[in-house]
């Protein structure tokens, strides 16, 4: 099928490995997504935040630097947990834009003109596509997320020394995991959105919706039959508890109902939204519906 | 033993709760196989079910041997399908579409470039290759789903209406591209139209859907050997001797008044002749129909036709 000789011909080349398919779905999505100029502006917004907490661990093992500013509260500047939960929540909250703004369009612009018979179409399934675009969000929020907090994580072992790593080595954890069980929930969430709604626009205020007015309900709730249970449907609230507790904070950083709703229930919801959300898609995402009657 | 290219074994599928098809029975051996029948024959249905869209309520489908919903990954492999619907991603470029759609097929990313290109120029897109799909024009979508559908060589071309919305020449242009790709490759074809010419002039054989049941599986190459050619003559002086002389030849003649003759020619004999003896026998022949059967009358045939006890029409 040469150009020049304008005839069709079979191919009979190499093919690529069944299982790394998903991955050319990721590669165009990130090609589309850095064509944009105000999503670049965006991730460097996200990952801001991260220099200002190298710049503080900079100053915390810099004795020199802290005489010459005259600072003189020396406890203010440990680098310990307390540090990772601010630095976890403000990046999680940086992953919460990003996704808004990514997620949307990942799955909406192939149901809109139909194209997703073309991808079933091919040795590629549902799993598959799902596990493509999801990798989009992953990759993009670990790496405003974990990634930065392990680096930084890293540059504290390595300036502190005496043994810093070790006495901390047991917060890998937490970052890691905390930071997969929001990254899930917000990709999947979005990805589900993005499989409901096709418009970009109203994508965008459904996830915003989907966080702020259960979280309304969740208040109102509380007020009328005083209780705690209600914060359940504050997603983000829930995230905080389990990071604060994961981290062996103090209740400060989480202030109501630190006592009144498990750690487990807390999981249970974040992994209930997972769940609701791969329940959605897996109606959605289909190469024919069948209309009942 | 080669398989045949789409097997059905009481085929059943549900959909929404209402029976689609109803346990469809037969095998379609032909390289280019037609699927006819009306508005909701059930042929998008047997399309969907042959990919593995949809799951069979009862008994199985298997294209080129491989069971649709038990293998329909490896089925999927060797497929390559042009739906009948709007199918793209409007804000890519033609090219870079296929490409992407040539990649998740299997093909690396240089090889899918390249068979992206070629795939445009051969459907006769490549001026427009670079445009984003999505200002393409009805008759240009429809070039450029067939160019996904062959970029990444398939062995099963799945065709769903593939002239929907294209003017005479378009149309003309896509049946040439069709025949041309069965023609210069192993390719099997399936073809799903109820525009009987398209079929007709792509396929060897055809399976007629209705109400969810087949109605008629025909071979159209067997059919055109075997088919007999029709005349209808309007004659003046036409004696016994006439009719004597062609059945002579091998045709069988029917008289009617008028000098009314219907003759059945076998394949040997030629219209030339039967002016010849015309001309010997001093008959003049005033009108001449000259008729064959067409996938017309099949079709026609198979509509008119009333179920059987064995579940085909």
């Amino acid at each position: 099928m040469a150009v020049y000789k304008r005839r069709y011909n079979s191919y009979t080349g190499s093919l690529t490995a069944g299982w790394s398919r998903f991955f050319v779905l990721t590669k165009y999505a990130f090609a589309d997504l850095f064509k944009s100029r105000f999503f670049v502006i965006l991730l460097v917004f996200c990952i801001v935040p991260c220099l200002f907490f190298a710049g503080y661990i900079f100053v915390a093992n810099n004795k020199t630097l802290q005489l010459l500013m005259q600072l003189r509260t020396a406890d203010f500047f440990k680098v310990e947990s307390q540090y990772f939960v601010f630095m976890m929540l403000s990046q999680t909250q940086a992953a919460f834009l990003l996704n808004c703004w990514v997620g949307p369009v990942l799955i909406a612009g192939d149901l809109t003109n139909g194209a997703l018979p073309l991808f079933l179409s091919r040795p590629f399934s549902r799993a598959d596509y799902v596990l493509g675009k999801l990798a989009v969000l992953g990759l993009l929020l670990s790496a405003v997320t974990w990634i930065p907090c392990l680096l930084l994580f890293s540059l504290q072992s390595g300036l502190a020394m005496d043994g810093w790593i070790w006495s901390h080595l047991w917060m890998v954890i937490p970052i890691v995991l905390c930071s997969a069980i929001w990254i899930l929930m917000l990709s999947l969430l979005s990805l589900a959105v993005s499989a409901w709604v096709k418009l970009r626009i109203v994508a965008t205020g459904v996830i915003f919706i989907t966080f702020f007015v259960p979280a309304g309900f969740g208040e109102m709730f509380n007020a009328i039959m005083s209780t705690k249970w209600g914060m359940l449907l504050n997603f983000s609230y829930m995230f905080r508890l389990i990071l604060v507790k994961a981290f062996h904070e103090r209740e400060g950083l989480v202030g109501r109902a630190w006592d009144e709703i498990p750690v487990a229930a807390a999981w249970g919801v974040l992994i209930f939204v997972c769940l609701l959300s791969l329940v959605i898609l897996n109606a959605r995402l289909r190469a024919r519906e069948a209309v009942r009657g | 033993m080669m398989n045949p290219t789409i097997e059905l074994n009481e085929l059943e599928v549900q959909l929404g709760g209402r029976t689609i098809l109803h346990g469809l029975t037969g095998v379609l051996k032909s390289r280019a196989i037609g699927l006819l029948g009306p508005n909701g024959a059930g042929k998008s249905t047997l399309i969907n079910t042959l990919l593995g869209f949809h799951s069979p309520s009862k008994g199985s489908a298997r294209v080129l041997g491989l069971d649709s919903h038990t293998s329909g990954k490896a089925l999927r492999s060797l497929v390559g399908y042009m739906p009948e619907n709007d199918a793209f991603i409007s804000k890519m470029s033609g090219v870079r579409f296929v490409r992407y759609m040539a990649e998740i097929s299997g093909l690396p990313p240089d090889q899918a470039m390249e068979r992206a290109h070629e795939a445009f120029v051969y459907v006769g897109l490549g001026e427009a290759r670079y445009r984003p799909v999505g200002t393409y024009s009805l008759g240009m979508k429809q070039l450029a789903k067939l160019a996904q559908a062959i970029a990444h060589g398939p062995k099963v071309l799945i065709l769903d209406e593939p002239t929907n919305g294209m003017d005479p020449p378009a149309r003309k242009r896509l049946i040439e591209l069709i025949r041309e790709i069965r023609e210069a490759s192993d390719i099997c074809l399936l073809l799903s139209s109820h525009l009987l010419r398209d079929v007709e002039e792509t396929c060897d054989e055809v399976l007629i859907l209705r109400n969810g049941q087949i109605a008629s599986i025909c071979n159209l190459v067997e059919e055109r050997r075997a088919n007999r050619k029709f005349l209808e003559l309007e004659t003046i002086g036409a004696e016994a001797s006439f009719t004597s002389t062609l059945e002579g030849l091998g045709c069988e003649c029917a008289v009617f008044t008028n000098g009314r003759i219907k003759v059945v020619m076998p394949d040997s004999v030629e219209i030339r002749e039967v002016f010849k003896v015309a001309a010997d026998r001093g008959v003049q022949i005033r009108r001449m129909n000259h008729r064959r059967d067409s996938l017309e009358d099949i079709f026609l045939n198979a509509m008119e036709q009333t179920g059987a006890p064995d579940g085909r029409i």
